[in-house]
């Protein structure tokens, strides 16, 4: 049988801070936690596949047991089984003790059912970081496809799938042996919107709790948490304040002026010359 | 627990619409009765989208909840000061009650965010065994095909969206679309019937809020309203509450004043926070929330009918709000226990027809809630044809008094003809007693 | 015992400041050389520690590629001492599994004491990745580097800034115990190095760690994308647009005013979610780093995550209709005032001083 694994990052909602469109403030009411966008496409993605295939899809997530809210989210959206791979121990982790726990434990769900395709989001919201998809696909020692914006082909029976990658310059179309672990743009499926007895099933879902010690997985203590984290926040700080420059208001020396007086700033700057130069 | 029927539909005992105030109470109240409540928020979660000013009566929470206190509600501070300030343009005239009945616990009222409350509210709910259902939105009813069209469940916005049951409680707040969908009431919101009330939280240390509210700790809060130069003069009232660690500030506007006059709410909130006596209240603190929502002012006026075969309207769904005292979440949940309360017995019976759930109304009238409304029931109208009462009798009470209490060195007969002559200046002295006599009628009923 | 570089065991006389060449079909990207200057500076600050210590410290690329020796000798140029070349066919395009694996294995052998590598898609697939392999740590997107004493430490650390919450902070992030210490940067967040075209310097020749059969992956097509031309990182001039525009049509005229400075259209990113313009035009943190000639905002008020994109242009105008927008806080000046009447004047003044240019 077809068996999907997503792993899903829950984040406070940065991108999502309102301003409010009378008074240009920031909304700050309670930013509230969020499933990772990109997490969530790779999920529909999966879920999407499982439909075609007529498979199964696990989502695993590491976190506090508020993670859990995310977990039942993703079984409102499809997904078959969800685990929380919580421990005081594992608290701390950077990119490199995160691939580490999720390594393990996808190692144990593979050895109960195999796991033929792994999702990630493209990157985490919150840090914008995108290591531990290629981090978790290193330990595994599997392929790793980033940025995928489609499938286009799953052969289960080759043992075979093709995607489309987006980079900077072009899209590839790249094929890679199963299993592979995919890092995914929000291009690659829509989000659904979850028909009622999904949601009424997510609501009563209990997801799974791995502990370093308590489930099928096992953790090495130097590798997980803080410990494991080769990264160590130094200082915090915030960012140097600019120096500004001249203000000109256009409707006290209108605005001809204004944009004259400007232009020669410019220019004593060796700016204009410059571009102008080439451009004429 | 299994709400499957037979044939695969998803079935409750009831269902309510909205985890507001209203609809988590009646969950509460049934689901303690043994029935199967589904209880539906179109919210990420109860609160998500909800805002009032604001103060909760504990006499409503009781008697939903009896024992609440022990169940750790999310207060900011017990009301210990109430009252009224009236704003001039540059003065402020303030006439409120503190200690005495206010101080003595267990507290009449308390202030509270609703962010932080309905959460707490529906988990009460959600612990007496509702199932709450968030993230779906009730567009319609099913209706029974026998002729009598009688409600049996609602359709929501998710695909396989049907839910059954024989009871459905609407508790959706100030929009009354699912009422309207029902004709149980023939039109939208009168604008001249309902305010657009806009509130900004703004962050101050407790400390602060102590010493520039003049509350002795953390465990005193102040609740007023304001009149006078709050709103331009035009029909409205604001409001200040005292948050633990912040202040609530804000006003309503009439929605037609709104429009006729082409204001935009920001303004006027920001222009009232600029006030020389507001001012240096929220001074040097940071805006955390800015919100806005609708009031339903309109009243006995404008209720719907609250009942018909299968479903009961409770809350501000029902236009259940006393304008005057900003209250209207304790007729919500008041109203909530009497519509759950009529539910449990239209089971007990097996029959939820229009003539059985006509009982929710006897209650509603045995109760203060329709008595109160129908006393104010003039009181928005009153307003309307009374602009003066927002903003010359303010005006004047602050000349007035701001002339009583300084010496000035003249003779007090002197004073008093002063303050009859600003008062006159302001409005013939014929009319000001009218004016006194129909607001009198408004607010007492005469 | 847990692998990777272990700074007690692996302390070496030679300390080396690594570099990826990125290439792509034999096209450098530039943020290479931003980061061989990088690596220069970063040298500098250690100078004196290593001559006390009698230690070398050099600057070092890495170079993957089919056919792509030409390149190393550009990297001299831009300020390598040495370059590591693995030459091999199963390097003609981008794949993660046959570079991490090659570049890992060049690593071990040699074990830096820094690894840059630009934050570019391509960087970015590979960075995570080769430090997962070398079991170290990696701080990505920085916007600071500096070498710096840290108590506890003989050596001077790299000390990685980046911007966390959204911008409202700076993290400065340490790696103590792992070697190499990793950062990946984003193009234009440094300035472009002198080049010298006398350098000269070493190649050192390695051999990949993977053959094609091993490679997991294979491209069966490249598809070019529209909007894929759309290159303002590097464009000498930007003229960007806000949601002060009002709607689409805006940007038209900015567009005629990028065209007559020959330079390219930016946005910010309300102009993008609003489906105003294309997202490729995105300047801020979620959109590009650029740092041109010269910057001119058009009804952008100026929040963090802008300017976060754009603060180290050379020179910055700000049209705002509002005095107090933040975006005049980076501005070299700012013209108060409706961007719909400022940018119709600077098209005549600049038209006028052109044709004064010609005329000349
Ligand atoms: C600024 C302001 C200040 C106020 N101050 C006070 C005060 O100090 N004291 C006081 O007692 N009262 C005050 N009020 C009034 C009080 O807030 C309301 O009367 C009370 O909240 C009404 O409760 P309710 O349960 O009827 O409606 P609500 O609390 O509005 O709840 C309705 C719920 O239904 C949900 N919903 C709506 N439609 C649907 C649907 N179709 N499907 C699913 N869910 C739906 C909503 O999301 C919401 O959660 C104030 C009001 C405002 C606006
Ligand atoms: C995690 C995160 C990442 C983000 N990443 C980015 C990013 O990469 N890039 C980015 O840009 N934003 C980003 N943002 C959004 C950012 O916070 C701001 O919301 C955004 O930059 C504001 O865009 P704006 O200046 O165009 O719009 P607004 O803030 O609405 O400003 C419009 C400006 O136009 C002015 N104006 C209006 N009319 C005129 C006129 N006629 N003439 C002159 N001036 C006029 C107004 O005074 C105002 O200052 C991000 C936000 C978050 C939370
Ligand atoms: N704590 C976590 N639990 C589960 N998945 C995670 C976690 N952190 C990161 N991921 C996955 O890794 C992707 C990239 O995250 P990042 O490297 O933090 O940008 C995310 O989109 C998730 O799919």
């Amino acid at each position: 049988m077809f068996h999907a694994l997503v792993a899903i990052k829950q984040v406070p909602d940065t991108t999502n801070i309102r301003i409010d469109p009378d008074t240009g403030n920031l909304v700050r009411e309670g930013v509230p936690a969020i499933m990772n966008p990109y997490d969530a496409h790779a999920l529909a993605a999966a879920v999407e596949l499982k439909r075609k295939l007529n498979g199964k899809v696990t989502v695993i997530s590491m976190g506090p047991s508020s993670f859990n809210a995310t977990l039942r989210e993703a079984i409102e959206l499809g997904a078959d089984r969800g685990i929380l791979l919580s421990d005081r121990k594992f608290a701390g982790a950077d990119t490199l003790a995160t691939s580490y726990v999720l390594a393990q434990a996808i190692k144990a769900i593979h050895e109960e059912e195999p796991v033929h395709m792994l999702f990630f989001g493209k990157q985490a919201i919150d840090g914008d970081t995108a290591q531990v998809g290629p981090g978790v696909a290193v330990r595994l020692d599997l392929p790793i496809v980033t940025y995928v914006s489609s499938i286009r082909e799953v052969d289960l029976e080759r043992q075979k799938a093709v995607f489309d990658r987006r980079t900077e310059r072009w899209s590839e179309i790249i094929e890679t042996s199963l299993p592979v672990l995919l890092t995914c743009e929000k291009e690659i499926a829509p989000v659904p919107f979850a028909p009622l007895p999904d949601l009424i099933r997510s609501l009563r879902y209990e997801p799974e709790f791995w502990s370093k010690s308590d489930g099928p997985a096992t953790f090495d203590d130097a590798y997980v948490g803080s410990k494991g984290s080769p990264t160590i926040v130094y200082k915090m700080g915030t960012p140097p304040l600019p120096e500004a420059g001249e203000k000109i208001n256009s409707r006290e020396v209108g605005v001809d002026a204004a944009v004259k007086s400007a232009l020669q700033q410019v220019e004593a700057a060796g700016v204009l010359a410059e571009i102008l130069g080439g451009a004429v | 627990m299994n709400n499957y029927d037979n044939s695969g539909k998803i079935t409750f005992d009831a269902i309510v619409i909205g985890a507001g105030l209203a609809g988590s109470a009646a969950a509460m109240i049934m689901a303690r009765e043994g029935l199967n409540v589904a209880l539906i928020e179109r919210g990420n979660k109860p609160g998500a989208k909800n805002y009032f000013g604001g103060a909760i009566y504990t006499h409503a929470i009781e008697e939903v909840l009896p024992g609440f206190m022990d169940l750790k509600p999310p207060f900011e501070r017990p009301v210990t000061e109430a009252g009224f300030w009236f704003l001039s343009k540059d003065g402020m005239m303030r006439a409120s009650v503190q200690g005495g009945k206010l101080e003595k616990e267990p507290y009449d009222a308390y202030v509270t965010l609703r962010a932080a409350f309905d959460p707490w509210w529906a988990e009460q709910a959600q612990a007496a065994g509702a199932f709450l259902i968030p993230k779906t939105t009730v567009i319609d009813f099913i209706r029974d095909d026998d002729g009598h069209g009688q409600v049996i469940g609602v359709v929501t916005d998710r695909p396989q969206g049907e839910i059954y049951a024989p009871v459905v409680i609407i508790c959706e707040g100030v929009n009354n679309l699912l009422t309207q969908k029902l004709e149980l009431i023939g039109r939208d919101l009168e604008p001249a019937h309902t305010a657009l009330a806009f509130k900004q939280v703004i962050s101050l240390s407790p400390q602060l809020v102590n010493s520039r509210f003049g509350l002795p700790d953390n465990s005193h809060g102040l609740a007023v309203s304001v009149v006078g130069d709050v709103s331009l003069g035009l029909p409205g009232m604001g409001f200040v509450y005292t948050n633990k660690g912040s202040v609530s500030v804000g006003l309503g506007v009439m929605l037609d004043v709104l429009a006729e006059y082409r204001l935009k709410p920001y303004e006027i909130l920001e222009r009232y926070l600029k006030h020389p006596a507001i001012a240096p209240l929220v001074e040097g603190g940071q805006l955390l929330e800015y919100g806005a929502h609708l009031i339903p002012e309109g009243g006995w006026r404008d209720m719907p009918d609250v009942y018909t075969g299968g479903v009961m309207v409770a809350g501000d769904a029902a236009s259940m709000v006393n304008a005057l005292h900003w209250e209207g979440t304790n007729m919500a949940m008041i109203a909530g226990k009497l519509a759950a309360e009529t539910a449990i017995e239209a089971h007990s019976r097996g029959d939820f027809s229009a003539k059985t759930l006509s009982r929710y109304e006897d209650r509603l009238r045995e109760r203060f809630i329709l008595q109160d409304l129908r006393q104010y029931r003039n009181f928005s109208k009153f307003l309307e044809q009374h602009p003066e009462f927002m903003e010359v009798y303010p005006a004047f009470l602050n000349d007035a008094l701001g002339g009583f209490f300084s010496a000035y060195g003249k003779p007090k007969r002197q004073l008093f003809q002063e303050i009859l002559g600003a008062l006159t200046d302001r409005r013939g002295i014929f009319k000001a007693a009218g004016d006194i006599v129909s607001m009198g009628r408004a607010v007492m009923g005469w | 015992m847990v692998p990777g570089m272990n700074i007690e065991s692996n302390e070496t006389n030679v300390r080396r400041f690594w570099v990826f060449i990125e290439q792509e079909g034999g096209e450098v990207h530039p943020v290479s050389w931003e980061l061989l200057g990088v690596a220069r500076a970063l040298v500098a600050q250690v100078q004196s520690e290593a001559e006390e210590n009698g230690e070398e410290v050099v600057v070092e690329g890495v170079l993957l590629g089919d056919d792509v020796e030409h390149i190393a000798k550009l990297a001299f140029q831009y300020g390598a001492d040495r370059v590591y070349l693995v030459d091999d066919p199963v390097f003609k395009n981008y794949r993660n599994c046959p570079y991490y694996k090659s570049i890992a294995q060049v690593a071990e052998k040699y074990q830096p004491e820094v690894f840059l590598i630009g934050a570019t898609t391509l960087g970015r697939d590979l960075a995570g990745a080769v430090a997962t392999a070398l079991h170290t740590g990696l701080t990505a997107d920085c916007t600071g580097l500096e070498m710096g004493e840290v108590k506890g430490s003989r050596r001077r650390l790299l000390l990685a800034t980046r911007p966390a919450f959204g911008g409202n902070i700076l993290a400065t992030i340490i790696c103590r115990k792992y070697r190499p210490q990793m950062s990946s940067v984003r193009p234009r967040v440094f300035p472009m190095p002198e080049c010298n075209p006398d350098a000269a310097g070493e190649i050192i020749r390695e051999s990949p760690a993977v053959q094609e059969e091993n490679a997991l992956a294979c491209i069966l097509d490249f598809i070019r994308e529209k909007g894929a031309d759309v290159d303002i990182e590097y464009a000498d001039v930007i003229v960007a647009g806000g949601r002060g525009l009002g709607n689409p049509d805006g940007f038209a005229l900015v567009q005629e005013l990028a065209e007559e400075l020959g330079g390219v259209v930016g946005a910010s990113r309300p102009c993008v979610d609003l489906g105003w313009i294309d997202a490729a035009h995105q300047v801020g943190q979620t959109g590009k780093t650029v740092r041109p000639k010269l910057y001119i905002a058009a009804g952008i008020s100026g929040a963090l995550q802008h300017k976060v994109g754009m603060q180290n242009s050379d020179f910055i105008i700000a049209i705002n209709n509002d005095a107090n927008a933040p975006i005049f806080d980076v501005a070299d000046v700012g013209i108060v005032g409706d961007l719909f009447e400022v940018i119709p004047a600077m098209l005549t003044a600049i038209r006028g001083r052109k044709e004064a240019l010609a005329n000349e």
